[in-house]
């Protein structure tokens, strides 16, 4: 599984880096999300499946 | 298309219309269901209410139009000047002998509305805030040792209002001191309509905040200092900076935002807390795993800000629901965090829901930009709370909500009991001066691209 952030489309709500602090970083300086690895380790699907459908702005895709 | 014809276009464009003034305490007392009404009948549909606006219940629905900063806008065209489009608040707020101001960046379109943010955003971003953790646990901590040897508590004047006061007030970097010549304007400002007893010592008392903010701004012009009001004081936009109309709209948004929203659902959740004393003691113990998904879940299910206009700013089609250019629309936050479509049973808290994507800081470029400052003063006000009178009991008979929730959905008191406990340090007086001293030699309120440490307080 590979994941990374929309950054069209994130608008800083912050949820991922909550639910998967291994997978997401916010950017310093206005909070937006970054994917921190593109690959997906296989015993943190979980928390990226929960990070994208806990996203308001449905931006973390997931493929 | 002839007259009739338009109007009967009309009529079939509005077939699901309700009449729903949100102003009423009926929209309160029957929140629930109206919105199991309007999630099954019409979850858009035209509200016939002040002048009539499109009204956005359903989640999805909600979803896919708040998004589309294409066909919606936010701009409040005070001076007619553009398209005389009326901002975010339905109905307009007049107040009778005052000019109307534009509420700062939320009643901005793009591109202005992202040199505001671009500029604030440093001061507010998730690693911005966190360097004031040390402060906000002083704060709270004197609060909380104001009234810990009495046993009495009101969540509401003695800790859920003066935390975020003071914090807000630090970051625009004003004496922090003074949080009470802010505190009861803003607040009275958000619960008292012009026909309430109340009304007109509002006015005074906003009278006497504007002063001390004007007098405070022009120092700061004057000998700067830094914050967020330094910050808009040097912000050129093309070349030009903004006039002082409009640095107050943005300090007055700041302040309106950063004030209520947090008390209302500190309140909120303590109240709810008081209720259902195993899902306190519960929340206490896993708190490690569960306050972040807590403070989530309160903020879906108490929604503090309801909803936030638009004007549609293009003729548009969204999931068959034709819109016309100039019409208004509401986008209410509130309902659409209660859609069993997204969220299971959605009418009731639980504190571990997974997949709580609530749109309570609002969806799209207009997010809530001090989300992170209500997070964090939240979460320290609770466990605060949580540790030093773990047995509190909320007395209904004094808990006081705001009459209607058409714009917050605050609370005005919330008196409580508990064991009484030891003072930790210093009352709130003297911790303040202390806070101000900080700020001042540390430059807390300085944004993170330039300091990035966190605040020291033995420093």
């Amino acid at each position: 599984m590979k994941v990374r952030v929309d950054s069209e489309l994130c608008q800083g709500h912050t949820l991922c880096a909550m639910n998967a602090p291994d997978l997401f970083a916010l950017r310093d300086e206005d909070g937006h999300a970054y994917a921190l690895l593109e690959e997906v380790p296989a015993d943190k699907e979980g928390q990226a499946r929960e990070a994208a459908r806990s996203c308001p702005e449905q931006a973390i895709v997931l493929f | 298309m002839s007259t009739e014809e338009t109007t009967s276009a009309d009529a079939e464009r509005k077939k699901h219309t309700i009449s729903l003034d949100r102003h009423t305490s009926r929209y309160r007392i029957e929140f629930e269901e109206l919105a199991k009404e309007f999630h099954g009948k019409c979850p858009v549909a035209w509200n016939d209410t002040h002048g009539g606006y499109w009204f956005a219940s359903g989640n999805k629905e909600l979803f896919d139009i708040a998004r589309r900063a294409d066909v919606l806008s936010n701009d409040h065209d005070v001076k007619g000047i553009r398209k005389g489009y009326q901002g975010i608040s339905i109905p307009s707020v007049v107040v009778p002998g005052v000019p109307r101001r534009r509420g700062g960046f939320l009643e901005m379109d793009p591109p202005e509305q992202r040199y505001y943010r671009q500029a604030l955003n440093p001061y507010l971003s998730p690693a911005a805030v966190a360097r004031w953790r040390p402060v906000l646990e002083e704060v709270t901590r004197a609060c909380i040792d104001e009234v810990i040897e009495s046993g009495r508590i009101d969540f509401v004047d003695d800790l859920a209002n003066i935390v975020p006061a003071v914090f807000t007030l630090a970051m625009l970097g004003l004496p922090i001191k003074d949080w009470t010549v802010y505190c009861e304007p803003t607040h009275a400002a958000v619960y008292t309509s012009p026909d309430d007893p109340g009304y007109a010592r509002m006015r005074e008392l906003q009278a006497v905040m504007g002063q001390h903010l004007m007098g405070n701004v022009f120092a700061v012009r004057e000998n700067p200092r830094p914050g967020l009001i330094n910050e808009l004081l040097n912000l050129e936009i093309n070349g030009e900076r903004p006039d002082d109309g409009e640095i107050f709209g943005v300090i007055g948004l700041i302040i309106g935002g950063g004030f209520d929203t947090s008390t209302a659902l500190t309140a909120h959740s303590l109240e709810w807390l008081s209720e259902h004393p195993g899902e306190r003691d519960r929340l206490s113990r896993e708190r490690e795993t569960l306050l972040d998904s807590a403070t989530e879940e309160f903020l879906r299910y108490f929604t503090p800000a309801q909803g936030d206009g638009r004007t549609i700013s293009q003729d548009c089609v969204i999931n068959g629901t034709e819109f016309k250019e100039g019409e208004r629309l509401w986008l209410s936050w509130a309902m659409a965090n209660r859609d069993e479509k997204v969220f299971e049973d959605p009418h009731n808290v639980h504190l571990d829901r997974k997949g709580n994507r609530h749109a309570s800081f609002g969806l799209g470029i207009h997010r809530c930009i001090g989300s992170n400052v209500a997070r964090a003063v939240f979460k320290i006000m609770l466990t605060a709370v949580l540790d030093r009178m773990p047995d509190f009991v909320c007395d209904p008979e004094g808990a006081e909500h705001y009459d209607t929730t058409g714009v917050i959905n605050g609370m005005k008191h919330l008196p409580a009991t508990f064991t009484p406990g030891r003072r930790l340090g210093p009352g709130l007086e003297e911790t303040l001066e202390r806070m101000q001293r900080l700020c001042d030699e540390q430059g807390l309120a300085e944004p993170v691209t330039v300091r990035a440490t966190a605040a020291k307080l033995d420093g």
